[in-house]
């Protein structure tokens, strides 16, 4: 069987642009799995997280053009909207606005499960080895949703070190990919 | 405090020449929306004019989205799939249909038609009828060309339709099967993981023993790496803290994580499939309680122990 690309991507967003409803279930077939297990991480609780992949769908669905190939990886615009949407919910906010317009800078084709699960397995690894005080900061700043205030109230570590490590933590995860 | 409490103001560092910039650590929390809001504006309005920040921000969003990874993949409830289509079912799109393209010059002698809205208003169809009663052949030619025409767009419009249709099915109908081969992968392996004759079965019981017992099972493959554990009657944790199970290998060396979990409401929880070594046998199994996101070496007590 073929492998999707990033086109196909492309071609299922512009047949949901055109209302087609097979095409969006295609979407939902394939990257179902990411923003579910994103947001189940956040939420710890399955039915608020089925709730925010319903939303987050249903947002592809009414409003397509809200992403386009231009920003990047539609995978990882998902993940970071689910993970954002599950923030929300869980600090009971209004849905904030995503800073939707900047590209993001991702090369990794999500669509393609096999590159996908190299990925996660690379990237698990890479987190892994960070020292635990920085992989628990970069966890629950992401996940958890904590300020780095929250955090360093909660750690006892000061403001700047609370931020340093989660800005070197992303950093190390992004050069690991980059050699 | 919550993000939008007002928190220090956003330190900055100014370019050699240039405008000054967020600092980089805030950008971070700003792509993670974690800045409190007047911050986050600051940062905003910044981004409008800089490119250099809009890049990094766009890295900076790559690098959450592999970190968002990280997280163990769940599938969905089936019912999922199904509540989305219908929900798409009941909001679908009203695709507005492009008219179709009049020549450039159209022919000087055809009679342009008088508006829809005057038909049956004394000067109509008829009115224009009385004022040409010879249409000549050449006229009613030329209308039946644009008749024709007509016929041909629509038809055209009804095949690209037919073709978008297909396309869509065969592109959904790719999908599913796609779903289906990983899911059947995944079940075939969690069955090869439990049925397997070479597996090591240990029940796992609390220490010392509560009234209502957790009790947990592992089937455990040293081969092939492959682990299920399957755990009842687990006490709910407190905020930040999480159940981690550890593989005790034989030889002595340092236990390994085999992954965090968190009971249900009814105290159930299990752990799939982790990554783990391959070729490591296990002497015994333990859970312990960690902060968020797991330890590297257990904290005792070791809660749960099996072996």
């Amino acid at each position: 069987m073929p492998q999707p690309s990033p086109e196909d991507d492309s071609s299922l967003l512009a047949l949901v642009q055109s209302g087609n409803e097979h095409a969006m279930a295609s979407l939902f077939d394939r990257y179902s799995r990411v923003v579910y297990s994103v947001a189940l991480r956040v939420l710890r609780d399955p039915a608020s997280a089925e709730d925010v992949l319903q939303e987050v769908f249903m947002q592809i669905w009414r409003n397509p053009g809200s992403f386009t190939a231009a920003r990047g990886s539609l995978g990882g615009w998902l993940s970071i909207v689910a993970r954002n949407r599950s923030i929300d919910l869980l600090r009971r906010k209004r849905p904030t606005v995503d800073a939707d317009d900047i590209p993001l800078a991702s090369s990794f084709n999500l669509a393609d499960e096999a590159e996908r699960n190299s990925l996660m397995e690379r990237a698990r690894g890479v987190i892994y080895k960070l020292p635990t005080e920085q992989r628990k900061t970069l966890e629950m700043a992401f996940f958890d949703g904590l300020t780095h205030s929250e955090i360093a109230e909660m750690t006892g570590d000061p403001l700047g070190t609370v931020k340093t490590r989660i800005r070197s933590g992303l950093l190390t995860l992004r050069k690991a990919f980059q050699s | 405090m919550s993000p939008n409490q007002p928190a220090n103001p956003i330190a900055t560092f100014a370019g050699p020449n240039g405008p000054r910039h967020p600092n980089p650590d805030d950008l971070v929390l700003y792509a993670m929306q974690l800045l409190p809001a007047q911050d986050a504006a600051a940062v905003t309005q910044h981004l409008q004019q800089c490119a250099d920040c809009r890049a990094e921000l766009g890295h900076i969003r790559a690098d959450l989205a592999t970190f968002a990874n990280t997280t163990d993949l769940q599938s969905p409830p089936a019912s999922a799939r199904q509540r989305l289509v219908d929900q798409v079912g009941r909001e679908k799109k009203i695709v507005p249909i492009a008219p179709a393209q009049a020549p450039a010059h159209p022919p000087a002698q055809v009679q342009t038609a008088p508006p829809l809205a005057a038909f049956g208003r004394g000067s109509s169809v008829l009115s224009i009828e009385d004022h040409q009663p010879k249409r000549s052949g050449r006229t009613v030619f030329a209308l039946a060309g644009w008749a024709a025409a007509a016929c041909l767009a629509v038809g055209t419009g009804f095949l690209y339709k037919s073709r978008e249709d297909l396309r869509g099915t065969l592109t959904a109908q790719t999908g599913q099967i796609q779903r289906l081969n990983t899911d059947a992968a995944s079940a075939h392996q969690l069955m090869d993981a439990l049925t397997d004759p070479k597996a090591v079965r240990v029940t796992l019981t609390a220490k010392p023993l509560p009234k209502t017992a957790p009790i947990g099972g592992v089937t455990y493959n040293p081969q092939k790496g492959s682990l299920v554990f399957l755990v009842s009657d687990l006490n709910p944790l407190q905020a930040y803290k999480t159940y981690e199970l550890w593989v005790i290998p034989s030889d002595g060396t340092t236990p390994i994580p085999a992954g965090t979990f968190h009971p249900d409401d009814q105290g159930n929880a299990a752990v799939i499939m982790p990554d783990l070594p391959k070729g490591v046998p296990a002497k015994a199994f333990g859970v312990t309680i960690e902060d968020e996101g797991g330890a590297e070496k257990p904290t005792l007590p070791i809660i749960m122990a099996g072996s």
